[in-house]
Formats: structure tokens, C-alpha cells, sequence
């Protein structure tokens, strides 16, 4: 039997005054990358990156899933909440796991909502981080869609979700990986994805901060697919353009999910970004 | 475009999974393409009829509009950016969707898949 290097526990953080046990995945050695999934999905999308023989010779990868999502458990209570997620909420929990995991200035990588999360911590808290890579990110996205769709009595939100965001990949994934990439979604707990929308659609804090970043101290770079229908290469140009210092690399094979739709795709892109967070290290 | 049609009737009742995603689904859908008015009548998700229009008689529960040149790079094996999804020709501007679109977004899948069956297969890509 040879397991994969990638390795799962559990920890206990408050956020907001309550307890949320967090799963965590981790592999590697050496610069921490603490990573984030996107919105309607779990730490699953990273399987490729934390299995990643090279990559994990030089970093050390952790994942986590958010509350609500994979393998983290709604808190006490919730079978009587509406979930929402917050700007405040999401950057009160990524602080709270990097503390508890005792990184010192990780690298942050975080994808769709994920790269929104990270631009905003690059804006209100870079001193605790060592650069942004932020993909399929933007500075705001409001929706061409109704968010109430994906949670409802008489449909099951996953497969409706799974079927819209397949809008977002690219045509050059794999197979196998498209669907692993959609089943997350097919399996995202009731309202998990709407409540997440709720944030990435509506939350346009962003946009008044982007200047603030100061990227001669903290790196950012922004990954974008070409075939990301949601945060668009004009989206993500737009949003680099507001960063002094930004850069934007454009991928053209990818979309909205490319460490998970097409990992041999996504990997030279991610290798780069996580070289470009190297100039950190000598401020 | 009859041809074609007459092609995913024949591959939606060759796709067992299809049928299986689709057993609920009984609708009439508008498909126009360049104007021209096409209506299919699903039924248990089969395709049990296809008439064409114009006809301002025939009610429909949701509408496909675009034009055939949008379809075709659609149906490539590998279409570029916009062409590789219905919501990206909409995104483009080649395409509009009409009518119940929450009947659309619940057989979202089925609905995607049939518009899909004329692609054929990419070949398998060399990956770095």
C-alpha cells in the first residue's frame, strides 16, 4: 500500500465568537502556501498541487476547508440559520487558521472567492503574509444570475450549481478532472454555494481598497483562464491594473477551476507565481 | 439545421445517461437560429417531435436564440472562449436564453448535453 504525501487533521478555531472545526490538508517542505478553495467547493480542489513531488520539495502546502464546506462542520446551531458568508466572516477565519497552524507570513493562494479573500487580507492585512497569488479573482462580480436558484425545495442545488459553473471550464481539461471538479459542487451542502454567492456577488468592498496594496513589500499576482465565463481575462486585468505592482498572467487553456479541471495545465502557471512570491523574502 | 436536429434526436435516444437525466423533463423548447423558429417537444426526455416555424401558436417554456455560425464553433471539439457553453454565447452576445429560465437551470445538465450531441470528441491532449 503507498499512501499520497498529503496529510488530513482537524482543528478548532473561533471566528466571530464561535467554535468551527476546521480540516486542514497539508504536504511538503519549506515556504508555507496556505491555499483556498472557491466558492461551493472544498480543499479537494488542491489534491493536484499537494501531491505535486516538486512543488513540495521547496513549499509547504496547507488547505483547509471553510466552514459549511468538505469536511468542516457547520457550527453549533446552524440547522436554523440561513448561511451568508462575509467579507468579515472569511478574513476572520483565514487570519484565525493561519494562526492556529503557527505559519509565520505564508504565502496566501486562493482561487475565485478565494482570490477575492486574498486581495482583501492583501489590502487590510499584509503584514501577515509573505505575498498574494490571487486566480480567477476580481475586484467584484455582481451576478447574471439568480443565487436563490441554487437553494430550493424542489431541486437539488448541487447538480443546478454543478451544471452552471461547467459553464467555467475549459473545453482542454481532462475529463476525468472535469467531473471531479463538478462533484464537489454536486456535493456541497444545502445553501453552502448560494450563501458563498452571496459574498462574491455582492460584497463590493473590494474595489476601494485595491490601491492600498503595497506590493513592494507583499507580491501579487493574478492567474486567469481564458475560459472563465465568471471572472473574465478583462475582469482580472481590470482588478491588476488598480494594484500598483500587480502582475496578471493569463492562461489560455484554463478556466475557472485550474488546479482542479486541468492540473498539468494549471501547474508551469503556479510554479511561476509561487517563484514571482520570492521577492518577498528579501524585504 | 433540420439535419442536425433529426442527428441529436437520434444520439439524445442512443445516451442512456441523458435519458436518465432527462425522465422528468416534458417541454416544448424554442430553438431559433437565425430566425428561423425550430420547436421540440421533449417528452420523458426524449425528443418526441420537432417543428418548424414560424408559428405564433406553439408555446414553448424556454428559448434558445443564436445564429448558425455560433452553433457550429460551439460544436467544435475544442471551442475557443464564449463558444464552449449556451450561457457563453449569451456572455458574447451570440446568444439569448428566454422564458422560464428556472426550468432551463433545473434540467440545466439534461439541457446542456442534448444542445451539446453533434460535438465530436476531442482527441486526447499532450500534457507538459
Amino acid at each position: 500500500m503507498t499512501f499520497e504525501p498529503v496529510t488530513g487533521r482537524y482543528l478548532t478555531v473561533t471566528v466571530q465568537g464561535r467554535r468551527q472545526r476546521i480540516y486542514v490538508e497539508m504536504a511538503g517542505t519549506g515556504t508555507p502556501v496556505l491555499c483556498l478553495h472557491t466558492a461551493g467547493a472544498d480543499t479537494r480542489q488542491w489534491r493536484h498541487i499537494l501531491n505535486d513531488a516538486e512543488l513540495t520539495a521547496t513549499h509547504r502546502f496547507f488547505a483547509f476547508d471553510m466552514p459549511w464546506h468538505g469536511k468542516s462542520l457547520p457550527p453549533e446551531g446552524f440547522q436554523t440559520e440561513e448561511y451568508l458568508l462575509t467579507t468579515d466572516a472569511y478574513i476572520e477565519t483565514v487570519l484565525a487558521v493561519s494562526h492556529a497552524l503557527g505559519l509565520d507570513r505564508p504565502i496566501l493562494a486562493g482561487c475565485s472567492m478565494g482570490g477575492r479573500i486574498a486581495l482583501q487580507l492583501a489590502a487590510l492585512h499584509a503584514d501577515r503574509f509573505a505575498g498574494f497569488i490571487a486566480i480567477e479573482a476580481s475586484d467584484f462580480q455582481p451576478a447574471w444570475y439568480d443565487i436563490d436558484w441554487f437553494h430550493r425545495p424542489d431541486a437539488h442545488g448541487g447538480e443546478m450549481g454543478a451544471a452552471l459553473v461547467s459553464a467555467n471550464i475549459s473545453p482542454h481539461a481532462p475529463d476525468a478532472e472535469r467531473w471531479n471538479t463538478l462533484w464537489m459542487f454536486m456535493q456541497s451542502g444545502p445553501g453552502v454555494f448560494r450563501g458563498d454567492l452571496s459574498f462574491y456577488t455582492r460584497d463590493d468592498s473590494l474595489i476601494g481598497r485595491l490601491a492600498r496594496i503595497d506590493t513592494t513589500r507583499t507580491p501579487v499576482h493574478l492567474l486567469v483562464g481564458a475560459y472563465d465565463l465568471t471572472c473574465t481575462p478583462e475582469d482580472a486585468r481590470r482588478t491588476a491594473a488598480a494594484i500598483p505592482g500587480a502582475t496578471c498572467t493569463v492562461m489560455d487553456e484554463l478556466g475557472h477551476f485550474p488546479m482542479s479541471e486541468h492540473p498539468a495545465g494549471f501547474r508551469p502557471f503556479f510554479a511561476d507565481a509561487l517563484a514571482r512570491m520570492k521577492v518577498a523574502d528579501h524585504v | 439545421m433540420r439535419a442536425t436536429l433529426a442527428l441529436m434526436q437520434s444520439r439524445l435516444d442512443d445516451s442512456p445517461h441523458l435519458l436518465r437525466l432527462g425522465r422528468l423533463f416534458s417541454e416544448t423548447v424554442l430553438i431559433e437560429v437565425d430566425g428561423a423558429e425550430y420547436y421540440l417537444t421533449f417528452r420523458d426526455g426524449h425528443l418526441a417531435a420537432i417543428a418548424e416555424g414560424p408559428s405564433r401558436k406553439t408555446p414553448w417554456r424556454f428559448a434558445l436564440r443564436t445564429d448558425a455560425d455560433a452553433l457550429a464553433q460551439f460544436w467544435q471539439p475544442r471551442p475557443r472562449p464564449g463558444f464552449h457553453d449556451l450561457f457563453g454565447l449569451v456572455k458574447i452576445g451570440r446568444g439569448r436564453i428566454d422564458g422560464d429560465i428556472l426550468t432551463l437551470v433545473k434540467n440545466l445538465r439534461f439541457f446542456k448535453e442534448f444542445m451539446a450531441l453533434p460535438r465530436t470528441a476531442p482527441q486526447p491532449e499532450e500534457t507538459a
